[in-house]
């Protein structure tokens, strides 16, 4: 199970992920592909970003059953607790999401 | 409107989580640790089986009904990761398990069954015949010891015997530092799983006379194969925060063992091994005027 959601992402770029995928709502891409097809899709959704951000996450063996990344700027940030990975909102007002802020960083 | 908020199985959680800093609390019906600067990271309370909360984290009076309605397990554990208290018990200890578990405990033909059940499973055979439960214990200690010889030996760290004290934590060498870490994150899962069966943490029946005895007693069935030597490898590894490792090695042991799947069979596979039956509620008791609820969680959460 693969899917990646896509926010302020231009035109073109979501209409190459549904070469591959189904966008079953607006930005959102549900498919079941392979690793390599995966880290394919994933390097053209940097190429295509431009002031966008993207997240993608797919079944895998971590204790959650997935894992998931992250591209361009967003309130939400992966964190890592000692192996698990859970996600850190930062706050509205702040216009810098400068990572460090947090202590432990993004993971 | 929602219905209301029901504990999961142990089985289909994940093991757990450390929160070191910040304070925890309720945003919209979801549980989050909020940092000094603001940053707010939501903890899926109800799909994991304990949460550890280390010095420097607070706990609002919201967020723990929260964690006990969600059936999970809050530990306060201390810097390290040794054992300090624990609270917000998701079990609903169903009486008759308790019975059930005190009349095994109780019986001494049943208790040295199940005894002799324990040592079946963590050594792979049958214990000798004709031994108190006393010899036994003295059969075991022996065992252990030399277990942790040759599991030292195997991962190339010297041994000089466990040591517990916790007073002098940093004084104590890597390894026993690295032992401590993983039992303390095998004793979070064991404590939960043990509640959330409905059975009490204290009464034991190789350890006694400590609140989580029976804890102890379930944890060494797995202690041996799970953690042990993975502790000891990470020890001779000399990395700069052992702690750190032991738990991402806990971790992933839990996870390939499926060991949340394990316990709460196995803690009724030992007890079995008395041969008493579940006891059966008197005539004249009276079943609760407001019938329990169906629920989807294990039969000691509360519902």
């Amino acid at each position: 199970m693969l899917v990646i959601v896509v926010e302020n992402v231009p035109p073109r770029l979501r209409g190459r992920l549904a070469v591959w995928l189904i966008e079953i709502r607006a930005g959102v891409y549900v498919g079941d592909l392979s690793a390599k097809v995966r880290e394919m899709i994933w390097s053209q959704v940097e190429d295509g970003l431009e002031d966008g951000n993207a997240v993608m996450v797919w079944s895998t063996n971590t204790e959650s059953g997935f894992d998931f990344m992250t591209l361009g700027k967003n309130r939400r940030l992966p964190v890592e607790l000692d192996g698990l990975k859970l996600v850190s909102i930062f706050p509205l007002e702040d216009p810098d999401l400068s990572p460090s802020l947090s202590g432990r960083g993004p993971g | 409107m929602l219905p209301p908020l029901k504990p999961i199985a142990m089985k289909e959680r994940v093991s757990m989580v450390f929160i070191e800093k910040g304070q925890i609390d309720v945003k919209d019906g979801a549980f989050v640790v909020i940092d000094e600067t603001g940053i707010r990271t939501h903890i899926p309370v109800g799909s994991i089986a304990c949460i550890m909360l280390e010095p420097g984290t607070r706990v609002s009076h919201h967020a723990a009904a929260l964690a006990a309605r969600a059936g999970t397990l809050l530990v306060w554990v201390g810097e390290a990761g040794v054992r300090l208290y624990a609270a917000g018990q998701p079990g609903g200890a169903r009486s008759d398990r308790l019975l059930y578990q005190a009349k095994l405990a109780l019986d001494d033909d049943a208790r040295l069954k199940v005894v002799r059940k324990m040592y079946e499973i963590r050594f792979g055979e049958k214990p000798p015949e004709r031994r108190s439960v006393e010899q036994l214990r003295g059969i075991e200690g022996a065992r252990v010891r030399k277990l942790y010889q040759l599991l030292a030996k195997q991962a190339g760290v010297e041994w000089k015997g466990r040591n517990y004290d916790y007073t002098e934590w940093d004084n104590s060498d890597t390894a026993n530092r690295c032992l401590s870490s993983a039992t303390a994150c095998l004793y979070g899962i064991c404590e939960a799983a043990v509640l959330a069966a409905g059975y009490a943490p204290a009464i034991g029946f190789i350890h006694t006379g400590k609140p989580l005895s029976f804890v102890y007693d379930i944890a060494d069935l797995f202690k041996f194969d799970e953690i042990v030597p993975h502790a000891f490898k990470i020890a001779a590894k000399n990395y700069p925060n052992p702690e750190r490792e032991v738990r991402l090695m806990c971790r992933d042991v839990f996870r390939q063992s499926k060991i949340l799947r394990k316990i709460i069979p196995t803690i009724e596979e030992v007890l079995a091994a008395g041969e008493l039956e579940v006891p059966k509620p008197a005539e004249e008791n009276i079943a609760p005027v407001i019938p329990n609820p169906e629920s989807i969680g294990d039969v000691g959460h509360r519902s």
